[in-house]
């Protein structure tokens, strides 16, 4: 699967002013690659995610994926919300099974299923358990195991983690290489740590706000694991801050 | 937890106990005739012998609230899931909504009578309807209290229509829902206590009529003392059903 963003604007209308959040976005994404949206509050790399989800429309431009321009949201593509987006009412199976019911598959197929990613991501004992009834990481756990459950071959994530203590987040980071290792696919990661996005990906798509724009792709050519410590590590993160607090004016024409 | 229950039903009780203390002390003093106001062992003594009686006269009063706000619950809780959900239904149906949940049941008696006679039938239609506008107006309130990013999660999983509904929305809303059956069984019991006075000739408002017609206020208490029994029986059903099926919510709202 190839993800190409083609010329993407998008507009608000905000108390009668039209506000330009995305303004001629391009971008392409090969299958089994990992890319990090990285950018401050307002540069629009959510609501790039939401587009290339299919879950808002493009004001202008589109996206292809294959070559197709998607229409509404693709099988193949799954999303990792902000805050795990879990149903309350149900346990942590049945919340894993749901895009597969979703896909009407039969409830036999869809236990199985569920059950085995349910150990995958290291929540066995859980599976009859509520999501309030879980840590924070556990339920982000849960996310990624719904996400992962119809084995997309695109792989959308929201900030996952932005909620999770320093310590569980990098343990996630970790486990999310792991099941990206063993379920190739292509990642799209949108973050506003530097540092996760050093830690994961291998190209960084700086972002800059008012309007968003992409001020500078940044690839990480280090080997995984990756030490946070190392000078090659310190160095990807100190361009990408200069990116980030460069003005606009200043960046390469992308 | 056995502890807990004890203490709930000494707690619950006692200010019931205190009250039928009062109504004790209040006859053996004299304070009214004992035509006016029955002593409680009068009253006691109308259930051990007509229990029968106040049995078919409870029987025939539960089956028309149960049939009412049946009829309610199947009627308002998908208009008002189609109504929460669609804002052009929303926008067609809102007006009228706020305009006939103003209406006291009672005061449709006298229609209800004119239109379908003397009977079961009115009294089910007046229960119906005093029991419509509350289960519609929380159904509402729990579709729009659904969070949003469920509904993109469904869209993401590309989840049918109907099962946004079965899935997501019903049971979201259903902690809603059932406080809307509890706020409907207390209008459609009131209802139908009024109505039995007027339009029908059975039931426990028909009997507590009646009683007053010949003077027998022991039967009136008693019908009285019937009529709250119910009513807090129809209450603890419905929270013991809200925690059965809302487990989920543990821990989560104070119940």
């Amino acid at each position: 699967m190839h993800l190409s963003v083609s010329d993407v604007s998008k507009t608000y209308d905000q108390r009668g002013s039209h506000v330009l959040a995305l303004d001629h976005v391009s971008l392409d994404v090969a299958f089994g690659e990992f890319v990090c949206l990285l950018g401050d509050s307002g540069c629009g790399k959510s609501t790039l995610l939401q587009i290339i989800a299919g879950l808002e429309p493009a004001s202008q431009g589109g996206i292809l994926i294959d070559g197709r321009e998607l229409v509404g949201c693709h099988p193949d593509t799954t999303v990792v919300f902000q805050e795990h987006g879990l149903f309350p009412w149900m346990t942590v199976l049945r919340n894993i099974e749901f895009n597969l019911k979703a896909r009407g598959m039969a409830a036999a197929k869809r236990h199985e299923i569920a059950a085995r990613l349910v150990e995958t991501v290291g929540l066995a004992g859980f599976e009859k358990k509520y999501p309030h009834e879980l840590s924070g990481g556990m339920r982000q756990r849960v996310g990624i195991a719904r996400a992962l459950a119809t084995s997309p071959k695109l792989l959308l994530m929201d900030e996952p983690f932005g909620a999770l203590d320093a310590q569980t987040r990098s343990a996630m980071q970790a486990e999310l290489l792991r099941l990206w290792a063993a379920h190739r696919s292509a990642v799209v990661f949108v973050t506003h740590s530097i540092e996760e996005a050093v830690f994961l990906a291998d190209r960084i798509v700086v972002m800059t706000p008012r309007p968003g724009r992409i001020g500078r792709i940044i690839d990480v050519d280090l080997p995984r694991p990756r030490d946070p410590t190392s000078e090659a590590f310190v160095h990807h993160v100190k361009i990408a801050l200069e990116t980030l607090h460069t003005p606009r004016a200043l960046l390469a024409p992308s | 937890m056995a502890h807990r229950h004890l203490r709930r039903i000494v707690l619950g009780l006692s200010p019931l106990a205190l009250l039928l203390l009062v109504w004790h002390v209040a006859t053996v003093a004299g304070a009214y005739s004992s035509v006016l106001l029955p002593a409680p062992a009068a009253v006691w003594l109308i259930f051990v012998d007509s229990w029968p009686d106040l049995l078919r006269h409870t029987g025939t009063s539960l089956v028309r609230v149960l049939l009412g706000v049946g009829l309610a619950f199947v009627t308002a809780v998908p208009l008002g899931l189609l109504i929460g959900r669609f804002r052009p239904v929303e926008e067609t149906f809102d007006w009228t909504i706020q305009i006939f949940r103003c209406l006291p049941g009672i005061a449709l008696i006298p229609l209800a009578i004119l239109f379908f006679g003397i009977g079961d039938r009115p009294a089910v239609i007046l229960i119906w309807f005093s029991a419509f506008w509350p289960l519609i107006i929380t159904t509402i309130f729990g579709v729009k209290n659904v969070e949003r990013t469920l509904f993109k999660v469904s869209r993401a999983a590309l989840a049918s229509n109907l099962m946004v509904f079965t899935d997501v929305i019903f049971p979201s809303a259903l902690p809603s829902i059932l406080t809307g059956l509890r706020l409907a069984t207390g209008a459609g019991w009131l209802t139908l206590v009024s109505a039995e006075m007027i339009a029908v000739k059975s039931g426990l408002g028909y009997m507590i009529m009646y009683a007053q017609v010949m003077f027998r206020a022991d039967q009136v208490v008693a019908g009285i003392i019937l009529i709250g029994a119910v009513g807090l029986f129809f209450d603890q059903s419905i929270q013991l059903l809200r925690a059965r099926l809302c487990r989920w919510q543990d821990g989560l709202v104070i119940q």
